[in-house]
């Protein structure tokens, strides 16, 4: 494709894999370098909820893009991360440094747990199974004395080494840093032997188990990894929002990373962020054109609320009957049709 | 005694309305193989075109409800040739998320035209009690009840003895085999959704009647999916027994659990999940459900 040829597994395995790839990407970091000083803090916000939804839906899309498994219960694994960094920075008073990973190992646990199932389940039985899972989180977390329910916990921001991260550009490096780690992390996990794994189990678990790769342990490593990079983007959401409750973490947020991946394109990484990055800013969007139409149709503000439910089941539906490969296929087919110009292919 | 006969009734008319959404969910499903997350929203625009109709429009409540299930499977039967039309043959994971996004569009339609607010809907049947053995039930949970076994039995003959049912269970194992057998199956998936839609709305609507109308009551369509799941997500019979049993263990445990306080977790609500648990029970120790059959697959 592109007349790229690989003639060594070097270049193959290559995570950058052109010289172009570098450049735009050291472009790209250095922009993003520059933002804190030009962007407003509410730019700097979008931002900021953009790096953490990348993790999450980097996560997501490993389970549902990469090993083919369907969760609908995504939102509860954030609110799981984001509980445990509240309870254990705040009522325990452990560092940040350790909160982090107790968190994405948290919800790892758990979501080891959940993935038990889904070596008898498939399909539309693992979506409910997941779903429901869900809605028992939201519940316990509502419930449990020592979450507060509705009141919510407060969570201290994030201090390492006696600096405390409180200002908007300063949580803005942490946040794009570690969508920046995450995504490396998911590079590299989906060119090793896990990812192909992954992969294998996704087009035909009966004949992947056939090939010689234990179904048992992929499954529920990809549950694993996919709850661990959402405990961490809930344990950043907690840090970010300073104040969490347990109905932020609802099916609604489930279905908004199910968007993301689907939007972005299903098992790639490219798809997950660019749909993270999307998703999360239609909302903002949504905001921005009822502001400018405000004067001539003041009833459009009430209805926000509806109107981005409803553009985000649009943007799914649209994505699924017309684009299935979703962003990074557009962008793929883009990019061919570019360099095979005036040839058809 | 009387007093756990009396929960029991009470758990029957919702486990009732759980029959009657699980039972349109499962007709979809059997026959066009796709699982449909958003039928708890098409009860609640049923309930809201009855409402509409029967409370603003000031029609006969039953020329209303007549309507709304007529409208119901309309928008079944449009639903179909929109969205799923082109999905015949298509992953179950597309499926699936199509049916999730729809769900999400038709709340955010209900909100705009009727808002966030609570309606009352009151038919002629709304309040008024039936008295078995001691215990009371509302009048509408036992037309509820009626309803559904009147149609377990015009379903089961349905998909016995007439020839678009027979088509159905055909369609619905391998749509492509049999169109190959001069099935037309979009006529046949079309059909199927109407009548789900028209079920799902008459769901919603008796449902109405037991509480209110608003957009959550939604959320009683996943809650009717673990009824599915209990019963066996392709028998008929078992949409209803899962029904009927879902209502009674949540009669049950909102009667003996919700006040519980165990190391500091209150149950309190627990019967908005006592649903999603019996889910997972199911899932875990036997997926196919009650009178469901195990699938063998093949590679």
């Amino acid at each position: 494709m592109g007349g790229k040829f690989h003639t060594t597994y070097e270049q193959d395995m290559a995570i950058l894999q052109s010289l172009w790839v570098k450049v735009w990407l050291g472009i790209l970091v250095f922009l993003l370098m520059l933002c804190p000083y030009i962007l407003t803090r509410y730019q700097l916000s979008i931002l900021n909820e953009m790096a953490i939804a990348v993790i999450g839906a980097l996560g997501l899309n490993l389970l549902v893009g990469y090993t083919g498994q369907i969760s609908l219960g995504h939102g509860a694994f954030l609110a799981i991360g984001a509980y445990t960094t509240a309870l254990c920075a705040d009522n325990l008073g452990l560092p940040f440094v350790v909160t982090l990973p107790l968190s994405g190992f948290m919800a790892a646990l758990l979501g080891m747990i959940v993935g038990v199932p889904s070596l008898r389940l498939k399909g539309l039985y693992l979506a409910l199974g997941t779903l429901a899972f869900g809605f028992i989180v939201e519940y316990v977390l509502f419930h449990w004395d020592i979450a507060q329910g509705d009141m919510g916990l407060s969570v201290k921001p994030i201090s390492v080494l006696g600096v405390s991260i409180t200002k908007e550009q300063h949580f803005f490096y942490v946040a794009v840093g570690f969508a920046f780690l995450a995504t490396l992390c998911a590079k590299n996990i989906v060119r090793s032997k896990i990812g192909r794994s992954f992969i294998a189990i996704r087009d035909r678990d009966i004949a992947a188990e056939a090939m010689g790769i234990p179904l048992a342990k992929y499954k529920i490593m990809a549950f694993g990894i996919s709850s661990f990079y959402a405990g961490i983007a809930g344990a950043l959401t907690a840090h970010y929002q300073k104040w969490i409750v347990p109905g932020s973490f609802d099916l609604s947020l489930s279905i908004a990373y199910i968007a993301m991946i689907i939007l972005g394109g299903l098992g790639t990484i490219l798809g997950a962020v660019l749909g993270a990055i999307l998703i999360t800013g239609i909302p903002h969007g949504i905001v921005l054109v009822t502001d400018i139409l405000k004067e001539s149709y003041p009833k459009l503000s009430g209805l926000i609320v509806d109107l981005k439910l409803g553009i985000f089941g649009l943007i799914v539906v649209l994505a699924l009957l017309f684009e299935p490969q979703g962003l990074a296929g557009i962008y793929r087919r883009a990019k061919t049709y570019w360099k095979t110009w005036p040839f058809r292919y | 005694m009387e007093k756990i006969f009396g929960v029991l009734l009470n758990g029957l008319s919702m486990g009732a309305i759980y029959a009657l959404l699980a039972l349109g969910f499962v007709l979809i499903f059997k026959s066009t193989g796709i699982l449909n997350f958003a039928h708890g929203e098409l009860a609640m625009i049923g309930a809201f075109v009855c409402y509409s109709l029967a409370m603003q429009y000031g029609l006969p409540y039953f020329i209303a409800f007549m309507l709304a299930i007529a409208f119901g499977a309309l928008l079944g039967a449009v639903v179909e040739m929109v969205f799923f039309r082109r999905m015949v043959g298509e992953p179950i994971f597309s499926t699936i998320m199509i049916t999730v996004g729809l769900a999400s569009i038709l709340t955010s339609v209900a909100g705009v035209v009727w808002g966030h607010d609570v309606y009352p809907l009151r038919g002629p049947f709304t309040d008024k009690t039936v008295l078995i053995g001691g215990a009371v039930i509302g009048q509408g949970a036992v037309y509820t009840l009626l309803i559904s076994l009147v149609l377990i039995g015009v379903f089961a003959l349905f998909f016995t003895r007439s020839l678009l049912g027979v088509s159905m269970k055909g369609t619905a194992e391998d749509p492509h085999t049999a169109s190959l057998m001069g099935i037309n199956v979009n006529r046949i998936h079309m059909v199927a959704w109407a009548i789900g839609g028209l079920v799902a709305a008459m769901a919603g609507i008796f449902l109405a009647d037991q509480s209110f109308v608003r957009l959550s009551m939604s959320h009683t369509g996943i809650k009717a999916m673990s009824a599915a799941i209990l019963g066996g997500m392709e028998s008929i019979r078992g949409a209803v027994v899962g029904g009927l049993l879902v209502g009674i263990v949540e009669g049950l445990a909102a009667n003996y659990l919700s006040g519980a306080v165990i190391g500091g977790f209150h149950f309190g609500d627990i019967k908005e999940v006592a649903a999603f648990a019996i889910m997972i029970v199911v899932l875990m120790i036997r997926p196919q459900g009650i009178f469901g059959s195990e699938k063998v697959e093949r590679v």
